[in-house]
């Protein structure tokens, strides 16, 4: 095709446009990570990087975090901003559509989880449990940079 | 902030300004402050527990410090913070907001070179490099932290002011079929698409291809 | 809601080129001026955030009987839009687009370009569309088409150069859009020919 970005997740190759989400977070980023007070604990990046993720699990661990996002975290992002708010619904109905391609990696098992993956995604959700849900999904939110610089 | 007869008013402004992955923390000093007001600064990984003292930013009365070394890691997010202090009093820390150095940096126009001969004009573009601790360190070009980069290349011919323009990945490009004894000039810019960064254009290179023998 | 207030009607889509204009009948009463407030709600809204809608970014008691609702429609996913009638305190109940919206059904047209012979080069001049648009084109001199090239043409603020000619032979341009976002593009644009400078005995 003519510009699609292809995604390579260790066998799961996804044609998919992250242009869309990249601006809807740029335009609220400092917004919502100015709601996040907490410096000394990431979700995504804690004890590991992402970036230390072996290829082989890139995609399911992107699968996880797909869901993670669409099924946990934006519905617990609503703010008194109807500006954010639009941005954050743009964000979510792009995750979906993200979360559809990658699914149909899922049901072709190109997409299997070994221990690594499984692991950090269950470091993930702890992460996430540690705090009340609204902190917890806000800090998530302001950290989907971490999320695409590590796809692309 | 805080009240005025025991604690300073805080430092304003206290943003990174970042070029080519060269990441200055700046800041303004406290309003109606003059002269001999101190500063010390500090700055943290974000998600990781300490805030890390940087001992060449202290008791500085200069409203910069330079935390390229402590930030060079592109796939870390990073917080700043400065306090000021004046016979005695002090400030509140006062942060930055989330420094990512990957998106939040802005990259310089390419190198540019050209040459001639009567009827073609070759230009060849330099990436500018990532910020480095020394000469003696190895340079690593922005092309390799940003893999997608593209040049996008202006040619002007002087006499019949028309401007063309290329959208080229590789670093060279040669315009044959050139009008002979005519002048041309070339700028280029860099365009990143993910992250969408671009830098602006350089100054124009104008050289006149040779005359026709 | 109030029941003298009908419900607006006839509403539709008009979509081209990824501008979407959500459309619908006036609601007349006589003397007054009755004013509109647009609606949506995302597949995300519907499935995951309990069928909650979002008020438009662009159409909050307008006037208008039209509202471009393509800042809204900002993922390729199926949208619910409704619209309501407003005059004073009173409020119309909710008119709803019968089924959904995806921007993937945009109608996509051709591009508009000019193309340009200066000396041995060959130029194209392609109009703006917007930042979600891209455009190939192709371009092959005249009689060897089966040595078709092509090239992708991201940014459209000047002339784009495509190649350099054979002095004095003709070459064909045409060109289609792309659309990244809904990974789709447009029917290619009318063939356009222009002549190289010189003629071909310069080659020989």
């Amino acid at each position: 095709t003519a510009g699609n970005k292809i995604f390579h997740f260790g066998a799961c190759r996804v044609s998919m446009s992250t242009t869309e989400i990249r601006a809807g977070f740029t335009a609220i980023k400092a917004n919502i990570q100015a709601r996040d007070p907490i410096r000394t604990l990431s979700i995504l990046s804690y004890p590991h990087s992402l970036h230390k993720v072996q290829s082989s699990d890139r995609c399911c661990i992107t699968h996880h975090l797909f869901n993670f996002y669409v099924d946990k975290v934006f519905k617990h992002c609503k703010t008194e901003d109807s500006f954010v708010n639009r941005k954050i619904s743009s964000i979510a109905n792009s995750f979906l559509s993200m979360k559809r391609k990658l699914g149909q990696c899922h049901e072709q098992n190109q997409c299997t989880c070994g221990q690594e993956s499984t692991e950090k995604y269950k470091q993930i959700l702890a992460n996430y449990e540690g705090l009340n849900v609204t902190s917890a999904a806000m800090k998530s939110l302001g950290e989907l940079d971490i999320l695409l610089d590590w796809m692309e | 902030s805080g009240e005025l007869y025991c604690s300073l008013l805080n430092p304003r402004n206290v943003r990174f300004e970042s070029i080519n992955m060269k990441n200055v923390l700046h800041w303004s000093a406290p309003e109606g402050t003059g002269n001999g007001v101190l500063y010390k600064v500090k700055y943290s990984v974000y998600g990781v527990g300490k805030w890390i003292r940087k001992p060449e930013c202290r008791n500085i009365n200069r409203t910069w410090c330079d935390l390229s070394s402590e930030t060079s890691d592109y796939e870390e997010q990073y917080y700043a913070s400065v306090k000021a202090f004046l016979n005695g009093m002090f400030s509140d820390w006062v942060e930055t907001s989330r420094f990512n150095p990957l998106t939040d940096t802005k990259i310089d126009p390419p190198l540019v070179s050209v040459s001639s001969t009567d009827k073609s004009i070759s230009i060849v573009l330099t990436a500018p490099e990532k910020w480095k601790r020394s000469p003696e360190e190895e340079s690593v070009s922005l092309l390799q932290v940003y893999p997608g980069l593209q040049y996008n290349v202006s040619v002007l011919n002087k006499k019949t002011k028309k401007r063309w323009f290329f959208s080229i990945s590789n670093h060279t490009l040669v315009v044959p079929w050139l009008e002979p004894g005519t002048a041309y000039c070339v700028s280029a810019q860099i365009h990143v698409s993910t992250p969408l960064l671009d830098s602006g254009f350089s100054k124009e290179h104008c050289i006149a291809t040779l005359k026709d023998k | 809601e109030d029941a003298l207030l009908p419900a607006p009607q006839n509403i539709s889509i008009l979509s081209t080129n990824m501008k979407h204009f959500l459309t619908w009948s006036p609601v007349i009463v006589q003397g007054e001026t009755v004013r509109y407030s647009v609606e949506f709600q995302g597949e995300y809204e519907r499935v995951y955030a309990n069928e909650s809608w979002i008020p438009s970014s662009e159409c909050c008691l307008i006037t208008a009987t039209e509202c471009n609702i393509t800042e809204d429609i900002s993922a390729t996913v199926a949208y619910a839009l409704r619209v309501r009638a407003e005059l004073g305190a009173s409020r119309s109940q909710w008119g709803t687009l019968q089924g959904f919206f995806n921007r993937i059904t945009t109608s996509l047209t051709p591009p508009v370009l000019k193309v340009i012979a200066d000396g041995y080069h060959l130029l194209v001049e392609l109009e703006d569309m917007g930042p979600a648009f891209q455009f190939r084109v192709l371009y092959w001199k005249k009689g060897q088409e089966r040595r078709m090239q092509v090239k992708v043409v991201k940014e459209v603020s000047s002339v784009a150069h495509l190649d350099t000619m054979e002095a004095g032979a003709d070459y064909c341009v045409k060109a289609q859009t792309y659309v990244e976002a809904i990974n789709r593009s447009s029917s290619f644009s009318q063939t356009q020919c222009v002549r190289a400078q010189g003629d071909t005995s310069m080659w020989l």
